[in-house]
Order: structure tokens, then C-alpha cells, then sequence
């Protein structure tokens, strides 16, 4: 994988950095719901953070508040010392729903030209760079087909690609994998880690599988539901560099896997 | 569908077009309506080839194709237009489609005579006729095509940062165009109709000049080979926009 995919320069995993992204007493209701309640959370730079909770929680939502495309209605969500206003092309978003995240009628070159053409990269500059981030997704050979004619895995996995090409320095994910056979998504995690760590791209991972959130992480923070609240921040205590079958195997590994698995077990009761 | 099963569509038209042929022959020939009125076949061929050997049928062609197209171009660059304004404007939605949809029900033959008054019987009176009436299936599908894109969509825009004309032209417009050929396809075959209507009350040439003239002189030849000819038009535009339609939303799924 060559290390220039995402042009933003290689560094070591920094985890003692300034936080990137705070919310301070970040609260949400629509009307009289209360969705979320007093989330404090620190993200440093280039940290990988995963998200597990009961479904309906507030996930998602807490994901769409750092991406501004929500506002809270208490406290304050901010990036980099400034308050958030709104969406920004430096903040990339995989949305859960893939298939109404893609243009039907752009080929997939053409739905990851989108964001090179949001970011005024030269027309000349675009096919090169296409091809390379659909090949990292391992789309290279499907670089004319609409969505229409690709399968649910691969519309996620270009939706990826395009989230890359906006050269992002903090990268959102909504349950990206969840489409996905076993084989392509453990092929996908090692890729994303690889490039989150290449890259120091900060991540936020929303996930249902717990083994997921671990094996990706640095961090896991887990939601309670009704009101959602941050019940737990699980550090991940695994070495760096990750592999399928040892790290899943490893005695911290397991440990965690069971903490979280309790704690899903007991949110949802 | 496969290419036999369109071959076996194209023949079976094509059959039901010459059976329709042979019946109108048949009543012709039988004298079941007086040839004074009712030519075969055979008599309204004999008077296209006149017009087309003297050139008079082409010129008559190519002024009322000439109106349509101009009229109908005018009616989408309008009706697009406005019609992606109002669909991406809640406000715009609210205050002005009320007016729209007050407006869209006059019969464009009610404001031919206004069109006169202003325009007199000429030439641009004919394409305000025809962009009028042509106007509204465009700016009514195409409202209605941008304003019912996924909302998700308007958020990628928002994420990766495009303009709002960016939005519109590469977001907005493109998935509205299914709608957008619905409104197109309607406004033409209006176009076609105003063209003609415009003709017959200017008197400024074309088809429909021909055939009012012929009627008035009791030409029945002359009046059925506009006749046969306003259908050719409108049978030949529409197979253009259907394969225009078919490459450009080639996307969809089957
Ligand atoms: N626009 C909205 N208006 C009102 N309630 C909403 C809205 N969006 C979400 N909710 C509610 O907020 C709660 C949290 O929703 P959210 O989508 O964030 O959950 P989630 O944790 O992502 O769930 P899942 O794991 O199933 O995706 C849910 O109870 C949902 O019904
Ligand atoms: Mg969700």
C-alpha cells in the first residue's frame, strides 16, 4: 500500500496531543425527547475511537453532532479550539445508509470525483488519484459501474473511497462494515487502521460488533441509552500493530470483549 | 428486453400500422364517407409527394419544426430554471406555487388573444403560446424532482463542502432528470399542439397554416397530408427524446 494515499504527512500515533475534537456538556432532545445527555469527551489527534451502545441509543446521533450536521441543543461540541458551525470538508462522513449517500447516476470514478471536485483538485490531477483510492477499497476493476450494478459491500466500500478523496483530517464512521462478508470486512479493518495510522487521521468508529471496536480502536466508549450518556471509556490496551488472529486471541483482548459484552447485556435489560 | 423481443414489438406496431392503413382504405374506397371529405390513403400519399417535389410541404415542415423547438427550448430553459429554484426554496414553494398552480390551468388558447394584443399576429406571439403552455409540465416535474431528493444527499453536498449552484448542478438537477423527461416529454407534445394552433390563428406559415388553408377550400388531400405529416413529427421527436432519456438515465436500475 503505497504511503502517499492520503497526502497528509505520516506521523507516529500521537496520544499525549492537545485534543482535537471536545464536547463539553453536550446535550440533545428534538422537542421533548432528550436523545442525548452531558457528553464531556476529549479526542485527541490522530486517535481511533470506537462507539458501542443499545441500538437506538443515540449513536448516530452523537456521530452527526461532530460531524455538524446536527446542533446541540446544550454545551458546546468543538474542533480544534473553535466551536463547530457546520459540516466541513475537513470532517468525512460514512454514513450507515450507503446506498442514499451515493449519486446513482455517477459511475463509481465519478462518486469519488465529486469529492475531488468539492476540494477544486485540477481535472488533470483526478484520474490518478481515483484509481488509486478505489484500488485501496478494492474497487479498481469496477471503476465504470453505477451503484445500481454493485453489491451493498461494494457501494459501502466506495462511499469509503470518496470519504478518503476529501483528505480528511478527522474521518466519521457510521457502522461502515456492517454490510460486509467476514473476509472483505477483516481485509477492510486492517486497511483502515493501516491508513488511519499513516495517515494520523483522527477516527470515530460507530459500531455493533463489539470484536470490531476493540480490534480497531485506541479507545471505546460505551453509550447507555434513555437518555444517551457515556457510560464507560474503555481504553484499549493492545499493542499498536494489530493482527486478525493474535490480537483476537490475546488475554486483553478477551478481557475487554467480556466488559463490553456485559455492559451491552446490562444497557439493554 | 432482449433484442428479439423488441424486434418482435417493432414488427408487431408495424402490423397494427398497416392494418389501420388498410381499414382507412377500406372505408375510403367503399365511399362510407364522401371523398370530399375523406381521401385514402392512396390520394393523401399522392399529395405529400406534390409537396414534397415542389418543396412546399418541406418549407411548411420546417417552419412549424422550426416554432416547436424554439417554443419547447424556451418553455424547458424557463420551466427548469424556475422549476429547480422553486423546488430547492421552501419559502419559493409557499409563496409563489400556489400562483403557479392558479395560473397553469388557463387553456394556452384563452391566452392566445392576450399574446395578441401584446405581440400581434406574429411570429413571437406563436413561441409565448407555445412556451406557455409547454412551461408548466417542466417547472411543475422539475419542482417537484428537486424537492424530493433524498435528504441524505444534500448532506454528502453539506459534508464535501459544495457550493449551492454546485449542489444544484451536480446534485439537484441530475436527480430530479427522471421527473425533469416526464415534464419534457409532455411539454413537447404541447409544443407541437401550440405550434400548430399558433399557425392557424396567425396564419404566419407552417403546417397548421396548410391546413386551415386546405379546409377552408375543402382540400381534403392537402389536410390529411399535414395531418399525416404533424404525426410523423410527433411520433420522430418523441423516439429522439426516448433515446436521449435512455443514455442519459442509464444509471437506473433495471
Ligand atoms: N430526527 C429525529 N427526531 C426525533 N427522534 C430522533 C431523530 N433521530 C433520531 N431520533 C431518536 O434518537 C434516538 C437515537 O437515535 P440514533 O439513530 O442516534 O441511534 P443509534 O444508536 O445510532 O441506533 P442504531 O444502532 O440502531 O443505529 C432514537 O431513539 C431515535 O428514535
Ligand atoms: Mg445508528
Amino acid at each position: 500500500m503505497p504511503a502517499q494515499i492520503l497526502k497528509v504527512a505520516p506521523r507516529p500515533q500521537p496520544v499525549t496531543a492537545a485534543p482535537l475534537i471536545r464536547f463539553a456538556g453536550v446535550g440533545l432532545s428534538f422537542g421533548r425527547t432528550e436523545i442525548l445527555r452531558g457528553i464531556d469527551l476529549e479526542i485527541a489527534a490522530g486517535e481511533f475511537v470506537s462507539v458501542i451502545g443499545p441500538s437506538g441509543c443515540g449513536k448516530t446521533t452523537l456521530l452527526r453532532l461532530l460531524a455538524g450536521l446536527q446542533k446541540p441543543s446544550a454545551g458546546q461540541v468543538s474542533m480544534a479550539g473553535r466551536p463547530l458551525r457546520g459540516p466541513a470538508p475537513d470532517i468525512a462522513v460514512v454514513f450507515q445508509d450507503y446506498a442514499n449517500a451515493l449519486l446513482p447516476w455517477r459511475t463509481a470514478a465519478g462518486n469519488v470525483a465529486l469529492a475531488l471536485e468539492a476540494r477544486g483538485v485540477p481535472r488533470p490531477e483526478r484520474a490518478a488519484r481515483i484509481a488509486e483510492l478505489l484500488q485501496m477499497v478494492g474497487l479498481g476493476a469496477h471503476a465504470e459501474r453505477f451503484p445500481a450494478q454493485m453489491s451493498g459491500g461494494m457501494q459501502q466500500r466506495l462511499q469509503i473511497a470518496r470519504c478518503l478523496a476529501q483528505d480528511p483530517s478527522v474521518l466519521l464512521m457510521d457502522e461502515p462494515f456492517g454490510a460486509l462478508d467476514a473476509m472483505t470486512r477483516h481485509k477492510l479493518q486492517d486497511e483502515l487502521r493501516g491508513i488511519v495510522r499513516r495517515t494520523g487521521v483522527t477516527a470515530f468508529f460507530v459500531t455493533h460488533d463489539l470484536e470490531e471496536a476493540i480490534y480497531l480502536g485506541d479507545r471505546v466508549i460505551a453509550l447507555a441509552p434513555h437518555p444517551g450518556r457515556i457510560a464507560h471509556s474503555f481504553p484499549v490496551t493492545l499493542p499498536p500493530q494489530r493482527d486478525q488472529l493474535s490480537t483476537r486471541e490475546d488475554p486483553a483482548f478477551l478481557a475487554l470483549r467480556r466488559a463490553l459484552f456485559d455492559f451491552i447485556q446490562e444497557a439493554s435489560a | 428486453m432482449s433484442a428479439r423481443r423488441h424486434l418482435a414489438w417493432g414488427l408487431a406496431s408495424l402490423l397494427v400500422l398497416a392494418m389501420a392503413i388498410g381499414l382507412w382504405s377500406w372505408i375510403a374506397r367503399a365511399g362510407l364517407v364522401s371523398a370530399v371529405f375523406l381521401p385514402g390513403p392512396e390520394r393523401t400519399w399522392a399529395a405529400i409527394v406534390k409537396g414534397l417535389q415542389s418543396g412546399v410541404l418541406v418549407q411548411q415542415t420546417g417552419q412549424t419544426l422550426r416554432r416547436m423547438v424554439l417554443g419547447w427550448g424556451l418553455a424547458s430553459v424557463l420551466g427548469i430554471g424556475a422549476g429547480a429554484v422553486i423546488g430547492l426554496s421552501a419559502r419559493a414553494r409557499v409563496w409563489v406555487l400556489p400562483l403557479l398552480e392558479g395560473i397553469r390551468p388557463l387553456p394556452a388558447s384563452a391566452v392566445a388573444p392576450v399574446a395578441i394584443v401584446f405581440l400581434g399576429l406574429s411570429e413571437q406571439m406563436i413561441l409565448v403560446l407555445i412556451a406557455f403552455g409547454a412551461l408548466w409540465p417542466m417547472l411543475l416535474t422539475t419542482a417537484h424532482g428537486v424537492a424530493s431528493r433524498p435528504a441524505r444527499l444534500a448532506e454528502v453536498s453539506r459534508c464535501l463542502g459544495l457550493s449551492r449552484t454546485a449542489y444544484l448542478r451536480k446534485i439537484a438537477l441530475p436527480g430530479a432528470l427522471p421527473d425533469i423527461f416526464g415534464g419534457l416529454r409532455l411539454g413537447l407534445t404541447v409544443a407541437l399542439i401550440l405550434a400548430v394552433v399558433g399557425e392557424m390563428i396567425t396564419a404566419q406559415g407552417g403546417l397548421g397554416t396548410r391546413i386551415l388553408l386546405a379546409a377552408r377550400s375543402f382540400r381534403a388531400p392537402d389536410i390529411f397530408s399535414g395531418v399525416v405529416v404533424l404525426g410523423l413529427i410527433g411520433l420522430a421527436s418523441n423516439a429522439i427524446l426516448s433515446l436521449a432519456e435512455a443514455w442519459l438515465l442509464r444509471w437506473r436500475p433495471r
